[in-house]
């Protein structure tokens, strides 16, 4: 029988009448509950000429639904003590709400208003669109984000949806309609399939009834992702942005990486964690920071998605010292895949993966992302109680031959944002 | 309310040497957290010195007598722990949290640096750069500038003028002598709290507590800042330009110190304004990140399309400091436009004062969100942690009985004598003509 009390292992739902539900209980002592609905409704799925479409009606449908305009809804969250909050992604686009455990029943009805009855009022839309222009603009003036936009845009280039941020562009957003919101809406909201994600005392059987209740069943299947095949991205070359009266230099390394579901992954994220994805013990920020002080922030990330991903290396530097910095987080990139890590760091670097696992239950927020992680990617529901097995299983040759494909720098594209200086 | 996450019982104690100590156990909690607090921070650095409680933050990871250099992280990361430190105008605070059987760990740490960490010269070098870097990182944001500047103009002679992160020119010049000859002087016991939270036994926790921290000499200094700001004989401006795409705007005006009777009323006047209620503010250490459409000025600048964003900041400070105003102009809008709504809303306000239905959904708002902000170890370090260092025993209690007796007609007096034309101060940002590839 399951522990239905650790957080650490979910529950599947049977798949009945309403949407696949996943429940999760709550962290000891938590007094509050976390709800997703998620559905696949991210920016690859943007019609042509109304790029943007995604983030707008991600972003917008959480001002007013149903009988609530903006400020009514706003109230009730308030008045409730509760967050709402929406996000899009390249392949999904999701809508949370967190609040005090006792307020389940009206929170989860106004989660699924949102959902279900977004308003799309003009002021609304105008507001979103004004601010994601402004993003947009920062998106190309702010070095940090100028120089993941050029690295993405490089390594999966084409308008795929890994290689853009999904704000679109002046045009397409300043072109889009409220039919073309409702039309994404219905076709990526309402007729797709969707995801129900709930943390918190209610039990299974409690959850699929209110899911079913709320969203009703899905006819729609599960989207088609409109992109195949590996990215025609051109490997190497160094990409230089100069940006004048910038204080920081932004550095950027990276390249394609492989999806989740990639049977390496687990020793992908192991070779990401030796590189610069662990805090403080990476080999960036030892090497980078603590060895040559030439940087306050030096890391790295794998974002492994559902359809393929991508490996980043980043460092901020000053205007004389990124030079200096450049071939230090490509050495670094280089050797994670050339020699076998020593079984020393590896540990180290595994046990305190593993080590971490309770602080990610502290709060409900943060056991709820483990959770709507998992049934996204539709992992086994005792995923995270087996993940110290599994990390402990893995060699310092399978690091190194996960790192060989997924951290691979022979793709990779360096990219180099701010102050360069006259050279 | 039957749902609630609310403050645990504590036990508080000094030890001998001064040490304050707060212990909140938790029976259910997966993890402990461990927090020191003290009272240092930029207002004790003077010009020549400006970040040097940043750069001894940065400097107590960098060795000790049983730690050596990196030591700390890899103690701490390497059983699934995390820890990072704060550095504000008015306390340095330094956080662990790990997984509940391994308390001892940062227990050992922070007794081993409260007073012995080496702050060695060739370490003093190589973290100049780093934080050189952090600097650098900051200035790339207009924002940062923005501030930077604001308080530079509304203050002359109190500390509150720098910025933590200190002057370019300080953090190129600062010795390793000035440093630790800064860190002898207000590092130790008696001006320091000690927080664990979360997950332990209480006895032989307090055991281990004063078996570990007793043996400090009781060292430290909590120094009064002498420097008195005098009132501002006329409204002050400033105009930045600088790369960027978004003109912005950010207002000041004196605002009174966390001791002050006047301090509810402009905790209330920052939540009409702006839409958060900070301490009391459910789910984070200083209120929810994200947007408020019932707050004043969302309404009266987003709304219309003068703004992207805009919002009110207010943080409780030792001595008085400022109560700041920012808009982000919406594309075309000119900055004069965006400062003559921010004038109306809080002319509006001092005028007419809040409704009887705005205080009303405050109060609720306050108390649903004081209900959950103690969830997890890690926030109730930081919230216990927090009132005990800025303010007297009872602080929050009393600040939140306060706030919910405080009436529409004290918030509409406090927001008169607040929004005084002769303590305004402005810095406006204007984005330099550049190239874009849009």
């Amino acid at each position: 029988m399951s522990d239905r009390r650790d957080p650490l292992r979910v529950e599947y739902g049977a798949g009945g009448d309403g949407p696949r539900v996943v429940r999760q209980p709550p962290p000891p002592g938590a007094a509050s509950f976390a709800a997703t609905y998620v559905v696949p409704g991210g920016w690859a799925f943007d019609p042509t000429h109304r790029e943007g479409v995604a983030r707008v009606v991600s972003e917008s449908m959480i001002s007013a639904a149903g009988a609530w305009d903006r400020m009514e809804l706003a109230r009730r969250l308030d008045r409730a003590g509760a967050t709402l909050s929406s996000q899009a992604s390249p392949e999904s686009a999701e809508v949370t709400i967190w609040g005090p455990a006792s307020e389940w029943g009206p929170l989860t009805q106004l989660l699924a208003e949102v959902v279900r009855r977004p308003r799309f009022a003009a002021d609304d839309i105008g507001r979103v669109v004004r601010q994601i222009r402004e993003r947009q603009l920062r998106e190309i003036t702010q070095p940090g984000s100028r120089a993941d936009r050029e690295l993405l845009r490089r390594i999966y280039p084409g308008g795929h949806p890994y290689g853009v941020s999904g704000l679109g562009t002046a045009r397409s957003i300043a072109r889009l309609t409220r039919a073309d919101l409702v039309k994404f809406h219905r076709e990526r909201y309402l007729d797709a399939a969707g995801l129900f994600v709930a943390t918190g005392p209610e039990s299974l059987e409690a959850v699929e009834r209110r899911a079913a209740q709320l969203f009703g069943k899905a006819t729609g299947s599960e989207a088609p992702w409109p992109f195949s095949g590996a990215p025609a991205g051109r490997s190497g070359g160094v990409h230089r942005v100069p940006m004048a009266g910038r204080s920081q230099v932004e550095v950027r390394l990276g390249g394609p990486s492989i999806p989740r579901s990639d049977p390496r992954y687990p020793a992908a994220f192991l070779a990401n964690e030796v590189l610069g994805g662990r805090p403080l013990l990476g080999r960036l920020f030892q090497r980078v920071r603590e060895r040559s002080g030439l940087a306050y922030h030096a890391s790295s990330e794998l974002e492994a998605m559902r359809f393929g991903g991508y490996w980043v290396a980043h460092a901020g530097t000053g205007a004389d010292r990124w030079r200096r910095v450049v071939p230090m987080v490509r050495s670094e990139v280089v050797r994670v895949g050339a020699t076998n890590v020593a079984a020393g760091e590896l540990d180290a670097i595994r046990e305190s993966a593993i080590g971490e696992i309770p602080l990610s239950l502290e709060t409900t927020t943060e056991a709820h992302e483990l959770a709507v992680d998992l049934a996204y990617h539709r992992l086994p529901a005792d995923t995270w109680v087996g993940w110290p097995a599994v990390l402990r299983g893995i060699s310092p040759g399978e690091v190194r031959d996960a790192a060989r494909v997924a951290l691979d720098p022979d793709q990779a594209v360096t990219v180099i944002a701010g102050p360069l200086g006259a050279h | 309310m039957s749902s609630t996450a609310f403050r645990p019982a504590v036990r508080r104690f000094s030890l001998p040497n001064g040490l304050r100590v707060v212990l909140a156990p938790s029976d259910d909690s997966p993890t402990a957290s461990v927090w020191v607090w003290y009272r240092v921070g930029s207002k004790n650095e003077r010009p020549g010195i400006t970040g040097a409680s940043h750069w001894v933050e940065h400097m107590l990871f960098q060795g000790s007598p049983k730690y050596g250099k990196g030591e700390i992280d890899r103690a701490v990361v390497g059983v699934g722990g995390a820890l990072n430190a704060f550095t504000d105008t008015d306390f340095t605070a330094y956080f662990t949290t790990v997984p509940r059987a391994h308390l001892a760990v940062p227990l050992d740490i922070e007794a081993d640096r409260m007073t012995r960490a080496k702050i060695e010269d060739a370490e003093v070098e190589r973290e100049r750069t780093v934080i050189h870097s952090e600097r650098e990182g900051n200035e790339n944001w207009p924002e940062f500038r923005v501030e930077e500047e604001l308080y530079q103009l509304a203050f002359r002679h109190h500390p509150y003028r720098w910025d933590a992160l200190g002057r370019r020119l300080d953090i190129e010049q600062m010795t390793p002598e000035e440093l630790r000859d800064y860190y002898r002087t207000y590092y130790g016991p008696k001006n320091a709290t000690l927080v664990i939270a979360g997950g332990f036994d209480l006895r032989p926790t307090e055991r281990e507590v004063r078996r570990r921290f007793s043996r400090i000499p009781g060292t430290g200094a909590s120094v009064e800042v002498a420097d008195v700001e005098p009132a501002a004989t006329g409204p002050r401006q400033s105009d930045l330009a600088g790369p960027g795409t978004t003109p912005y705007v950010e207002v000041g005006w004196r605002a009174p110190a966390l001791d002050d009777p006047a301090t509810p009323a402009t905790m209330l006047i920052d939540a009409l304004l702006g839409g958060e209620t900070r301490l009391f503010a459910a789910g984070s250490f200083w209120g929810r990140s994200g947007e408020h459409p019932t707050s004043r000025l969302y309404r009266a600048l987003v709304d219309p399309g003068l703004a992207v964003r805009a919002g009110s900041d207010w943080r409780p400070r030792t001595y008085p400091s400022l109560f700041t105003v920012h808009a982000l102009a919406a594309r075309g809008v000119r900055l004069e436009r965006l400062e003559a709504a921010i004038d109306r809303a809080v002319g509006r306000l001092a005028r007419d004062g809040p409704t009887a239905s705005e205080m009303r959904e405050l109060r609720t708002k306050i108390e649903r969100g004081r209900a959950l902000a103690y969830e997890g170890a890690t926030r109730v370090g930081f919230r216990l942690g927090y009132f005990e260092t800025v303010g007297p025993p009872g602080l929050e209690d009393r600040l939140y009985n306060t706030l919910r007796r405080t009436s529409a007609k004290e918030v509409r007096e406090r927001a008169r004598s607040l929004f005084d034309r002769q303590h305004r101060v402005t810095v406006r940002y204007s984005p330099a003509p550049e190239r874009s590839d849009e």
